[in-house]
Order: structure tokens, then sequence, then C-alpha cells
């Protein structure tokens, strides 16, 4: 019973999270060049398209109802309360398939991208001027499984459930960043109920949110289950409810068993001409998880008869990978995750050094150490802003640089120009992971063929965010990665590069602890500029960031490679957040 | 360690084993100046299987002591760390698979049992250095839990009352102890205590599992020769010594522990390849050796990879097993040889 190493299905969806997702200690890069950016526009766009006007019910030509899904995968589902699931597993299976919610994804095969469509709502929300007043119109005849009509009233409890950092302190916190009182309303579990929350008002079928900060991006924080009715009352407690939360989707709860497997069957109260996402073809779904990863593998590789309707949302090993493709029986896609290498900016000061780390740096290596496929797992690149997100810019920092490539030489003359050469490079790594000590070696040898001096801390993978985290740890390199929960550029640049009080022990998830109020400012410009224009400004700032400052480096963004039986159709991947299209998947038998 | 003092300390107490050789039936003409010791090699050199196994064991040394000459002479390398080594992409195709020799390609003499999966190291080298780790780490922790057991053993055997208790107890104690669990337990405080130097915490490792397989495994000899003591301490050359005015410790290394030779010999011979299994199993566990090569690593890395590439996964096991199959069965010849009482 080894202990296994983190997978990203495990780590986290979303900017909150996400620290985790460098959890392995390492980032790993992509095979050079040719086929980098090819797969990356292949990956199409990640919901910033919308769509108003579409309606329901949504049918696939050729498609047959019937038959049970089996999803097998290694990581348990931690929790299934709505207001608390931000993996991408527990995430994307509650928002595709279990609960609805105010707007939602929808795949567009032809484009492979996923559009924002409403789900609940009539329409994607209506925003006052500044973007500090939301409001949506609830569909008329909703109900929950149990037949009980959805009430506006519950999407205000949900509202409220979703301040609550206490009971769900895993669960996403947007609603305390930017809603009416986020700093003060404690949730109604802390005693109070709902007295004192202001932020949701009803009138009508209209449910309008108020804003502390305006929050242009509500109509995507709408998507989540945790803006989904919820009732208020004994049934949604949340002890109880992450057992069984009340489905409005087209499936509910059946045999659920914490963790470790849930079986999922028809919701006979879902309406499937309100809907304009989902289909419900499957009977059923059976996800058996926990499952070991090279048993995984077998499973997917022999497509025994039986297993045929069984698809997993983990990443096929490397070494089958050739083969499911030949056989067609492999998802592949991507999603907005960028993992990169921040220098310390307060201690490794001159630009020179951090390019030539770049330079040094061997992605391939890493890569094949890893298992991840190049160009396919994992994707070398440029610009902070991952392929897929709005504004993204063409550009690089480093013009005689191919992405994902390693020149040591290059390394080498950068370092003998700033007169550093044997320079000290001290970063973490986690001794009790095979691959993560295997990439460790590979930084190494890479970087000493440079000039640099490595200097690897080992640590273990239960200490590694913690020691990442902490500001006064003694390395001048963190490795981290970052998930977009939407696909704008407000989700990246603030958390990631705005100054914070290093000196205090903030570190925050600004690993290379930039700190340049000139881009504070542009950054703190950007937001109040008009909707339309922050797209690009945000690949602006990219591009001004990493050419003058070049504060980190990218080793490479998300992709997946998942894989199903020959009798499963319909398995793309949901590039919003690397998990297959639930709302499209049927079984041909 | 005992063959040679054995030998110039026999006789002093002649008189205690001659009447076991008395018994012994063969070649009377060569009575007189035979130990126990030298009748135990004579007879495991008429020992077929003995005979093999040792060859065997001296191969693997001999292996062992010359890898570096051996991946010199190869230019291979066991850690792509070094100079001079080749980077992962170079030796590897994009699916992680070598570029070179099996599984896709055919044999090449540059790297007669492959090149491993995702990392690009030489397996020979591998396999070699491994070989080495599991030898030395196995050797260091026999010597010391067989010196630590035997004097406790002999101390607690000796005395009699309060201090045999107090022995016998802390015997109890660490038997009692989850072995699995302590070496889980330091992994951590290791990482912690050694983890900024890389050659510091690659002798930490090795030697915290020495220590972790000797605190764990003295005990079974201690008892063994605690009982053996209680026996010989009631014979007649022991009162003689101790009627004369012997000093204790001389009662005790230079009267009993001769005396002793054969269970010793028979513990140590069976606790090498029960060390080797265990440091394997520990570095499979991922609790062992990170920094340094270990077969049960390369065990544990090559399990994913049984169905593409089976050659990755047969070597180390077919290493490990002749080496603790070679181990045992030596180990069970000797023990027999020591036996007066086995008939072949």
């Amino acid at each position: 019973m080894r202990l296994k190493q983190p997978i990203i299905a495990i780590a986290a969806v979303s900017a909150f999270t996400l620290a985790a997702c460098g959890g392995s200690g390492t980032t790993e890069n992509g095979n050079s060049g040719d086929n980098g950016d090819g797969v990356g526009s292949k990956g199409g766009e990640t919901g910033q398209t919308l769509d108003e006007t579409r309606e329901g019910p949504v049918t696939i030509d050729g498609a047959k109802e019937g038959g049970t899904v089996r999803v097998i995968g290694a990581s348990g589902l931690n929790t299934m309360d709505p207001t608390e699931a931000y993996y991408q597993n527990t995430s994307s299976i509650l928002t595709s398939l279990i609960t609805r919610a105010w707007t939602q994804y929808a795949y567009d095969e032809e484009a492979n991208s996923m559009v924002l469509v409403p789900d609940l709502a009539t329409d994607l929300g209506r925003p006052n001027d500044d973007f500090t007043e939301w409001t949506f119109t609830l569909k008329e005849g909703i109900t929950y499984e149990d037949g009980t009509p959805v009430e506006p009233e519950d999407f205000v409890f949900s509202a409220a459930r979703s301040f609550d950092r206490e009971a769900f302190p895993e669960g996403p916190a947007f609603s305390n960043d930017y809603f009416l009182g986020g700093d003060t309303y404690e949730g109604p579990y802390s005693g109070n109920g709902l007295k004192g929350f202001e932020a949701v008002t009803v009138d009508g079928m209209d449910i309008t949110y108020k804003m502390a900060t305006p929050f242009p991006d509500m109509n995507y924080w709408g998507s989540f289950a945790a803006m989904g009715p919820i009732q208020e009352g004994a049934a949604s407690d949340p002890e109880k409810y992450r057992l069984h939360p009340l489905a409005t989707g087209p499936y509910m709860f059946g045999k659920y068993v914490p963790e470790k497997s849930l079986e999922l069957v028809r919701n006979p109260e879902w309406k499937p001409d309100t809907d304009p996402a989902r289909t419900a073809y499957p009977d059923s779904y059976q996800f058996d998880l926990q499952l070991d990863q090279t048993q995984i593998n077998q499973i997917m590789l022999e497509d025994s008869s039986s297993d045929q309707a069984t698809l997993t949302y983990d990443d096929v090993l490397d070494t089958s990978y050739d083969r499911l493709v030949s056989d067609e029986r492999a998802s592949v896609g991507s999603f907005p995750l960028t993992q990169f290498w921040a220098p310390d900016y307060t201690q490794i000061t001159d630009i020179n050094i951090r390019k030539a780390l770049a330079y040094a740096y061997p992605y391939e290596d890493t890569y094949l150490a890893n298992g991840e496929i190049a160009g396919v797992t994992a994707v070398p690149g440029a610009q902070l802003l991952p392929p897929g997100t709005a504004g993204r810019k063409d550009f690089n920092p480093l013009p005689d640089h191919e992405p994902g490539s390693t020149d040591v030489e290059a390394a080498k003359a950068l370092l003998e120009e700033a007169g550093e050469v044997g320079y000290e490079i001290k970063f973490l790594y986690s001794k009790d992971l095979p691959t993560a000590v295997a990439v460790k070696d590979s930084i190494v040898a890479s970087l000493k063929k440079a000039g640099f001096t490595p200097k690897p801390l080992a640590t273990t993978s239960a200490d590694f965010s913690t020691l990442r985290a902490d500001p006064t740890t003694d390395i001048n390199v963190r490795s981290g990665g970052w998930i977009a929960d939407w696909p704008s550029g407000g989700s990246w640049f603030p958390p990631l590069l705005k100054s914070t009080a290093v000196d205090k022990g903030v570190l925050g998830a600004n690993y290379s602890k930039f700190n340049e109020p000139a881009m504070d400012a542009e950054m703190k410009r950007i937001q109040t500029l008009d909707v339309a224009e922050q797209a690009d400004a945000w690949g602006e700032l990219d591009d001004t960031i990493m050419t003058d400052y070049f504060p980190l480096f990218v080793t490479s963004y998300g992709g997946v490679a998942q894989a199903h039986g020959s009798a499963i159709e319909g398995h793309f991947i949901d590039n919003t957040i690397g998990m297959p299209t639930w709302k499209n998947i049927w079984v041909n038998s | 360690m005992s063959g040679l003092s054995v030998d110039s300390l026999d006789g002093p107490q002649g008189d205690g084993e001659g009447q076991e050789k008395f018994e012994e039936p063969k070649a009377p003409e060569q009575l007189a100046g035979r130990s126990p010791t030298r009748i135990a090699i004579g007879r495991l050199a008429k020992d077929k299987v003995a005979v093999v196994c040792t060859l065997i064991l001296l191969v693997y040394v001999a292996l062992a002591l010359l890898a570096p000459v051996i991946t010199n002479l190869m230019d291979i390398y066991p850690d792509q760390k070094a100079p001079g080594s080749p980077s992962p992409s170079e030796m590897l195709d994009m699916g992680g698979l070598p570029s070179f020799g099996p599984p896709k390609y055919p044999f090449t003499w540059d790297h007669p049992l492959g090149i491993e999966p995702r990392t690009g190291r030489d397996l020979t080298a591998l396999l070699l250095y491994g070989l080495r780790t599991s030898l030395l780490v196995a050797t260091l922790a026999t010597v010391t839990s067989t010196i630590v057991g035997v004097s406790i053993g002999l101390i607690a055997g000796y005395s009699k009352g309060l201090l045999d208790s107090i022995l016998s107890f802390i015997i109890d104690f660490f038997l009692s102890f989850p072995f699995i669990l302590g070496a889980l337990a330091l992994a951590p405080i290791i990482a912690t205590r050694f983890g900024a130097d890389q050659d510091s915490l690659r002798r930490a490792e090795l030697l915290s599992l020495v220590g972790v397989l000797v605190i764990f495994g003295w005990m079974g000899l201690a008892r063994l020769i605690r009982g053996q003591v209680l026996s010989l301490r009631e014979r007649e050359f022991v009162q003689a010594a101790q009627v004369i005015g012997v000093p204790t410790w001389q009662i005790l290394f230079k009267e009993l522990l001769p005396n002793l030779v054969a269970p010793i010999v028979v513990a140590v011979s069976l606790a090498l390849p029960g060390y080797v299994a265990a440091e394997a199993g520990l570095s499979f566990l991922g609790i062992g050796l990170t920094e340094s090569p270990s077969l049960g690593k390369t065990v544990n890395s090559a399990s994913g990879f049984f169905e593409v590439y089976p050659l990755y996964l047969w070597t180390p096991v077919i290493t490990i097993m002749l080496l603790v199959i070679a181990l045992n069965l030596v180990g069970d010849s000797i023990r027999d040889a020591f036996d007066p009482k086995t008939r072949r």
C-alpha cells in the first residue's frame, strides 16, 4: 500500500484549493515544439462563448437510451455536498448529472469548445452597469427529486450556505470574496441563521445578488453547484446533505458509499425541455473509485465484453496511450492548468538568471519522469494564460527559446553574462514519491550542465505544500500550478502575481514573491475596465509582465488523456475542467 | 568473525568437547586435531548445494564490488546526475519507453538488460549498484545485530536475577514493536533533518535503514544465546573457571563465546537473506532508500510496466530471488554441518 502520488484529479479545480495541484512537487514539461501548440489550440475555448438563447430538450442523433455507464477512477469523491464540491471530479459530476444551477456549460462538438448556456435561469443573468448587482430569473415548474418545487428562496439559502467557511472549509470562497457582507456574514450554521444576510433578495421569480466589489464573472460563478437551489431545513444539514444532495438534474443518488462508490439512477422529476445542455441516455451510472492506477489501466486496455461500457477520468499511462489512440478509445483534451517554476523575485533579482533557468529547465526529461505524454497531458508554452483563455496573446518572452526545449548552452551563456556561474538553485521535492525523485534527478542533471549549483531540499508529500507556502523556507525556486475557475484573466494575475505581504509571512499563491507596484496598479486598472476590453488587457499584461520582469516560466499546460470502452459514445473532454462531457455520454450496446 | 578465534581458543576447553567428538564415527586416524569448526567446514565442502550456492554468492559479491569498474567499462550510468550520463530524453521515446533495446527494439549489447522507462537509466548499472546497496545494508545490519544480540544474550544468560529479568523484558519489549510502523515513522524525520544536503541525506537514509533493521532484528539471536548460556553456565569448565577466579568478562568471551560459535554462525547465515529481503521490501514500500539505487525500488517502479516491458521486472526479481535462496541454502547447510546429530 504505497502512498500514491496525488494525481491531478485529486488536486483541485480551483484557484482556491488549487495550490494542491503542484503537490507532486514538480511540474513536468512537454515535448519540444511541433505538436505542442497544435494540441493547445485544438483544446478549444473554455467557456468564453455565451449563448443565452439555447433551449431544451437536447438530443443526439443516433443515440440510444439505456445501459449502465461504469466509471472507474483512482481518487475518491471527498464530499458531494454542492456547497463544498470543489475538486474536478466532485464538481463536474454534480453539476453535469445531479444538481442544476443558474448557468451551465454545453459541449460544442464541432468547435470542440465549451459554451456557457442557461440552466435553471431563463438567461445568463442580467448585471447592472458596474456589475454590483446580478439578477437571474428562475424557470417555471422545476422540482426536486422528491417532487417538491424549487422555490426562489432556495437560492437565497444556498448563497448564504456558500458563505460558511467553517461548515465547508474546502468549498469555493467566491461568495465571501465578492458578495455583499462577504467579510461579516458567516453562514447559516454560525448560530444566527439567515439573520444579517442581505446579499440576495427575491422578487417573484427574480433573484438578485448584490456585490460588495464589482463581479463581472457572476454568470460563471452561477454555474457552480454551490449556486444551485438548496432547501433550508433539516434535509440540508451539512452532515447529511453530503451523503444525499437533492437532485434537480437527470440523475439522483442511489447507493452511495462515501469516497468509494456511487450509483446514480434516473430522476423522474427532471424535465428535459427545461434543460438546454443535458441529455440522459444511460439508465444509470456506477462509479467505482479508489482503484489502483495500474488496475484501471489494465481494465481500459483489455476492453473485455463486461467492461465495454466503462470509462475512466484518470489519465491513461503513457505506455498505453498509443494503443488506446489506435483503438480510438482515447479522449484527449485540455483544461486551463498552467504549471510553472517561480524563481524567488526577492532573492534571484537578476532577470538573466531567471531566464537562464527557463533555458536550463529539462522540460522533456521531467515530462518523461512524471509519466506525462508530451504534447498531450503536458503541453509546453510561454504564456501564463493557458490556451483557451479569453484574450490570450501569442508572444514569447524568450525569442530564441522554443517553448519546451532545453538549451543548456544558452543558459550557460546567460549565466556567464550575469557573472553568476555556479549560482545555487534551491527547490523542494517530495522524497517519498518515486516520480518526484526522478523529476528532481533530471532537474539536477540539467541545471548542473548549465552551470547552476542545484540544491534540492527533500521533504515529504504531506509537508510539501506547507513548506512551499512558507515564505521563510530556505528555497529560492517554487514550483506551482494554477487552474482557472472561469476563462478570465482576472482569475490568473491578481492571485498569482499581485504583491503580497511577504514580510508578514503571507505568500498566498504568489510563489515568485513578485512585487512590482506598477503591475499591481495595472491589474487594478484592468479590473475596472469595461468587460469587453478586459480580456485583451489581461493578454497584454501577460506579455508585459513576462517580457519585462519574467517572474516565472511555464513548464507545462494541463492536458488529459482519458480512455473509454468501445461501447461508450460521446466521451469528449470538458476543457473547462478536464473531465468527461457527462452530458453527452450514451451507451452503444 | 569467529572461525579464527575459535581455532586458537579451542585448546583450553577441549575437555568439554572431546566427548562429543568421540561420538563422530568417522576417520579415527584424524581424531587428534579436529575442532568442530574444522569438521563443519569439511562437511560443507562435501555438500554440493552449499558449494554451488557459495559460488553464486561469490559472483554476487564480486559483481557488487566491481560495479564501478564494470559500469565504467560499459559506459553506463546508474544515475542521470553523473557527469557524462545521457539525459532521459536521449534514451527514451515519447511514450516513456526506451529508444534502444527491448521492449520495442532488438537487443543491444550497449544496454544488455535494457533501459529504465521514464528515467532512461541503464538497468545493468542499476542492478549492479542495487546489489551493492542490498549487500552493504544486509552485511552491516547482520554484523551489528549479531554483535548487539550476542552481547545482550551473553549478559542476560550469565547474570542471574534482576539484570536477567530486565534484559529479558527489553528483549520482549522490542519484539512487540511493529517493525513497519517504526520504519514509516522514521522516514519523514530523516527528510526534515537531513533534507538539505543530498549526500548526507543518502548516508542518513542508508544508516537509518540499517538502524531500523538492527533495532528490530537483534532480539531473536539474543534469546537464542541467552538460552544456550543458561545451560552452559552450569557446566564444569565454567564452574572451574569461576572457582579459580577468572574475571567475568573473560568467562563470557573466552569460555562461553567459543562454545556458541555454531548457533551464531547459523543465525548469521539465516539473518543475511532476511535483511536482503527486508531492504528490498522497505524500498518497495517507499520507506527505505530513495537516493541510492535499490533492487526493491526497481521492482516497485517496474511493477506498473509488466504488461509492456516484462524484462524490467524480471531482472531484479530473479536477482533478489537467487540471492536470497542461495543465502538461505548456504545457511541451512552450515546449520546441518555444525549439528552433530545430522546424518547425511
